[in-house]
Order: structure tokens, then C-alpha cells, then sequence
């Protein structure tokens, strides 16, 4: 009998999902093409006259959070677990030898990897423009990573819980993703919300996200200033993450009883 | 009973709150066997399937494979074909093999190795770089069957793999199907085609209400009727035939709609025109006793569990 081996389970997996991804236009439009035309356009526009350095270091965080990671690393997760049941993959799975912690991580790993080409255009993008990554890398690979964990995880949720159609998933997204983007300071400084919407603010994710990788990216702020933030982050992807593989387990049960 | 059979199932029972699935199921599949399970949706095929592959525990019963019971382990003995195709679109024929090739932990040499002879014994060539959402029904079902195959299974189960095919997409499968007998696959095919299971099946099992009703090789089961010979009988009085029937000591049945008389001999179409003179009739016509006949036999009022 061939020897069975973890890692190679999980690298199957990701590499599955990367490869239809590369050879579905539509997604790598939408994960690629629209981040980058969205990065343009409100660098564009915030420059206005002047350089565009400064406003390229200022909305490259916020595109990256809300434009790019929100629609791959949300999205997409809901979308590979509501096509393989559709596609009756997953009962295929469940029957092959494959562990579903492994099938989990390996969809983590995937949608970590288009979260690590989607922040090299970003940044090259804003990198043309004469914008920078003012802060610590570190730092702001931390953010970005508990920010790509929160979205896996809601992901997960989303996908196994309440979408049993691709079709059933892109409401409750928009319905609810987008106002959390528009409030996260997404595509406009968080500065300019009057005080009660700024009070809502401070319990959206997207804003912590939003907040933290801007004030690294670009005003080199120390994990000091941006601690609250982090933590809030850390707090928020562990749940959604706990709230993923719950849901997840849940619908294997089901799968098994169909 | 077989003496060393790959799948051995015994009085298995399994329950899914108060509605009992399988009742004392009990069959084996030999080595080098096509074996059909036949029985109306409902039945439990699909809950014995999900049992073999160890997605369920059974309540009560043995099951083993290969002499071991369903494990993780068995997974590597038992390549599923589910009746749903189950591909990943947008990925080629090669690409979705590979991708269950690696699910297996099979080395990057066997792994070619198989995808290579899968590709040519399904005679895929023309469409191993093709995505599986282009290839037409009866190329997909192929697909299908291969991917249940890439780990060289001992068992191979076919969940009705030829439901919406066209009639020449059907043939080639079938051969297919035969092949991989011939190539020393034991199989397990559900199908509710009766025609199917009569060219594919050396034996057959006949599953309701989660028990076997009957089970044997066709010309066993086809003693299940008593009859040598059918007449199938149009007519619009059909008392009258019935009449004659008693008359004659011959048995009647409904098989569907067909009225059909059950001859304990062979007859010729005038002696059984002439046993019926002087009632009005549409057409009648003789045929010997198919597999059909046996299922619509042995699954009428049959008692519940």
C-alpha cells in the first residue's frame, strides 16, 4: 500500500485550487485585474494634481485589505466548498484516503499563496508609483496574515453553513462584506466618518485590518501603536477560524449521511 | 456461499434514527466477479456504498475487504464511481487523475505510470490535456470511472455508471466494464437498468427494503418465475383473459402494464393465439423470462421489516 504522507495531501490540495484558478479567467480577472484597477484608479484620484507617492502609500493598504484579500481570501474559500459539493467532489474526497484536517490546510495554503501574489501586485503597483512600504515587512506580514486567517475563516463558515449554491453565497457576502468595507476605511480615510459611524467602526474587522497595515505601510508605525489592533485581530481570526473548522466538521457529517 | 470472497457482507444492519435502511444484508462479491445490486431508490444501496468506503458505521453485521473491515486502510482496496460525475471542471483528464493519484500517496513514477495507462485503456489520448467541463457526457463518465481506478483497486464500485448515456455511449462503457473484468477488477455495479445488469452481471442480488429479496446467477433468478415462457397480451378484455387463465390452469401477472400469461412450456405463437379464441385481441407475442420480470416478481409485496 503507497505510503500516505501529510504534507503532500496539503500541497495536493493547494496546488489543485491554484491550478484551476490559473485556468478560470474569470477568477484571476477578478482576484488580479480588479485589485489593480481599483489601486489605480483611487491612487489616482487622491493625487489628484500632486505626487502620487503619498497617495499611493496611503490607499495601497486599504486595496490590498478590502479590494484584493477580501474577494480572494473570503470569497474564495466559499466558492471551493460550494463547488465541490455541487460538483460532488467532496463525497470523491471523503471516499479517497485524504484527512480533512489536510484538506482544510490545504485550502488555507492556497488562498495564502493568492494572498502573497495579490500583495507583491499591490505593492508593485504602488512601488510605480513611487509609493513604499514605509514600516516593518514583518509587522505588516503579520497583519496581513491574521487578516487572510479572519477571511479564510469566514470563509469556511459561509461556505459550509449557509451556501448550498454558488448563487446562495454572493448576497450574504455583498449584503454584509461591503458596508464592512465601505465602514473599514477601504477606499477612504477613516478620518473623514462623523463619530457615531466612527464608534460602529471600531467593531468591524475590516477597520482593524485597514487601520493597522495602513499605519505600518505608511507611517512606519511600531507594533506599539498598532497593538490594540493586533490584538483585536488575533482575538478575531481565532474565532473565525474556530467558527470555520466547526462548521466544516458539521458539513462533512452531513456529507456522509447524504 | 463463495469461500474466499474480496467483499463479504453479513446480516448488516444500519438505522438511521427509527428508519431502519439495511435489514440483515448479507452478499459477497467474488474476485474477478461483477456482481449487480439491483433495487428501487431507497433501498440502501447508496448507505452500503458509503459503509464500504467507511464514511458510516454500520449498527450491527460484519463487512470486510479483502478480510479486513472498512478502515482508512480499505480505502486504498475500493475505487468509487458515484453516479453523480464528480471531476473538477476545469482541470484536464490528466490533471484530475494526477491530482487523485496524489490523494492515494502514490510516487511520482507510479503516478505517471497510471495516468498513462488509465489514459490509454479509456482511450483518452485525444483528450488528456482537454478541461473535463468540454468533454461530452460519455467522455466524462469514462473520466469518472478512471479517476475510481488510479490507485489499482482491488474492488472497483460502479454507482450506475451509464444513467443518460446514449445508446453507442452505452455499448462502449459496457466493453469497457468487461475489460476491466477481464483485466482481473472485481466489480460491485448498482444500476437499475435490468439490461445492463443482464449482459455485465455473472451474479446478481435484488435489494429492497434494505434486505436482499433474491440473489443468484441469471438463470437462477430467472426460476424465481414460473413460468418457460411469457405471452404478453393486448386486449381490451382483459377479464376474459383472466378467465381463460383459470380455465386453463395457467398463473396471470401485471408485469407494469403488461398482462402477461405464464406458459410452463414453450408454445408456438398460434397455440397460444388459439388457447385465447374467442376473445378480442390487440397483438400477442412471446418472449422467455428476462431479468425484468424476475425484479417486478420478487420485489411485489414484499413485507416490511
Amino acid at each position: 500500500m503507497p505510503q500516505q504522507n501529510y504534507l503532500n495531501e496539503i500541497l495536493a490540495v493547494a496546488a489543485r485550487i491554484l491550478t484551476e484558478l490559473r485556468q478560470t479567467r474569470r477568477a484571476l480577472m477578478m482576484w488580479a485585474i480588479f485589485p489593480a484597477a481599483m489601486l489605480l484608479l483611487f491612487g489616482l484620484i487622491y493625487a489628484g494634481d500632486g505626487s502620487t507617492q503619498r497617495s499611493f502609500d496611503a490607499t495601497a493598504p486599504g486595496i490590498l485589505i478590502g479590494a484584493a484579500l477580501f474577494f480572494s481570501c473570503l470569497s474564495g474559500p466559499v466558492s471551493t466548498i460550494v463547488a465541490e459539493r455541487e460538483r460532488r467532489t467532496l463525497r470523491r474526497l471523503l471516499l479517497s484516503p485524504l484527512r480533512a484536517s489536510a484538506y482544510f490546510l490545504g485550502i488555507v495554503l492556497a488562498y495564502l499563496a493568492i494572498a502573497l501574489g495579490q500583495t507583491l501586485i499591490v505593492y508593485g503597483i504602488a512601488f510605480f508609483f513611487g509609493g513604499k512600504f514605509h514600516g516593518s515587512l514583518l509587522l505588516g506580514a503579520v497583519i496581513v496574515l491574521l487578516s487572510v486567517a479572519s477571511y479564510v475563516g469566514l470563509g469556511f463558515f459561509f461556505g459550509a453553513r449557509l451556501a448550498r449554491r454558488t448563487e446562495d453565497a454572493t448576497g450574504p457576502i455583498a449584503a454584509v462584506g461591503v458596508p464592512l468595507l465601505v465602514l473599514g476605511g477601504t477606499f477612504f480615510p477613516t478620518s473623514i466618518l462623523p463619530k457615531y459611524l466612527l464608534a460602529v467602526a471600531y467593531a468591524d474587522p475590516v477597520f482593524h485590518m485597514n487601520e493597522a497595515l495602513r499605519a505600518v505601510s505608511a507611517k512606519a508605525a511600531p507594533l506599539a501603536d498598532v497593538r490594540l489592533h493586533v490584538i483585536f485581530l488575533f482575538a478575531f481570526a481565532i474565532f473565525t477560524l474556530m467558527l470555520g473548522v466547526n462548521s466544516y466538521k458539521k458539513m462533512l457529517r452531513q456529507e456522509k449521511h447524504a | 456461499m463463495l469461500e474466499q470472497p474480496l467483499l463479504k457482507i453479513d446480516k448488516l444492519r444500519k438505522s438511521f434514527g427509527a428508519r431502519a435502511v439495511l435489514h440483515d444484508l448479507s452478499f459477497a462479491v467474488a474476485t474477478n466477479e461483477v456482481y449487480g445490486l439491483l433495487g428501487p431508490n431507497g433501498a440502501g444501496k447508496t448507505t452500503t456504498i458509503n459503509i464500504l468506503g467507511n464514511l458510516l458505521a454500520a449498527d450491527a453485521g460484519v463487512v470486510t475487504i479483502d478480510a479486513q473491515p472498512p478502515s482508512e486502510a480499505t480505502k486504498h482496496f475500493i475505487g468509487v464511481a458515484p453516479q453523480e460525475i464528480a471531476l473538477y471542471e476545469n482541470l484536464t483528464c490528466e490533471q484530475n487523475l494526477k491530482f487523485f493519484a496524489s490523494l492515494y500517496g502514490l510516487d511520482s513514477a507510479t503516478r505517471e505510470r497510471r495516468v498513462r495507462d488509465l489514459i490509454e485503456q479509456f482511450h483518452l489520448q485525444e483528450y488528456r490535456h482537454t478541461a473535463a467541463a468540454t468533454l461530452s457526457g460519455g467522455w466524462k463518465r469514462r473520466l469518472n470511472i478512471a479517476v475510481a481506478l488510479i490507485h489499482s483497486p482491488k474492488l472497483l464500485v460502479l454507482d450506475e455508471p451509464t444513467v443518460g448515456l446514449d445508446v453507442e455511449a452505452r455499448h462502449e462503457l459496457w466493453e469497457l466494464i468487461r475489460a476491466l473484468q477481464a483485466s482481473g477488477v472485481s466489480i460491485l455495479l448498482t444500476t437499475h437498468d435490468l439490461d445492463e445488469a443482464e449482459r455485465l452481471c455473472s451474479r446478481l442480488g435484488i435489494l429492497q427494503s434494505g434486505s436482499l429479496v433474491a440473489e443468484g446467477t441469471l438463470e437462477e433468478l430467472r426460476k424465481l418465475v414460473p413460468a418457460e415462457e411469457l405471452a404478453i397480451i393486448s386486449t381490451e378484455d382483459q377479464d376474459a383473459v383472466h378467465r381463460r387463465a383459470d380455465t386453463l390452469q395457467l398463473a396471470c401477472r401485471y408485469y407494469g402494464k403488461d398482462l402477461t400469461l405464464l406458459l410452463p412450456r414453450k408454445h408456438s405463437l398460434k397455440e397460444v393465439v388459439d388457447m385465447l379464441d374467442g376473445i378480442s385481441l390487440h397483438s400477442v407475442s412471446l418472449q422467455s423470462v428476462r431479468l425484468e420480470q424476475v425484479y417486478m416478481e420478487v420485489t411485489r409485496e414484499i413485507p416490511k421489516p
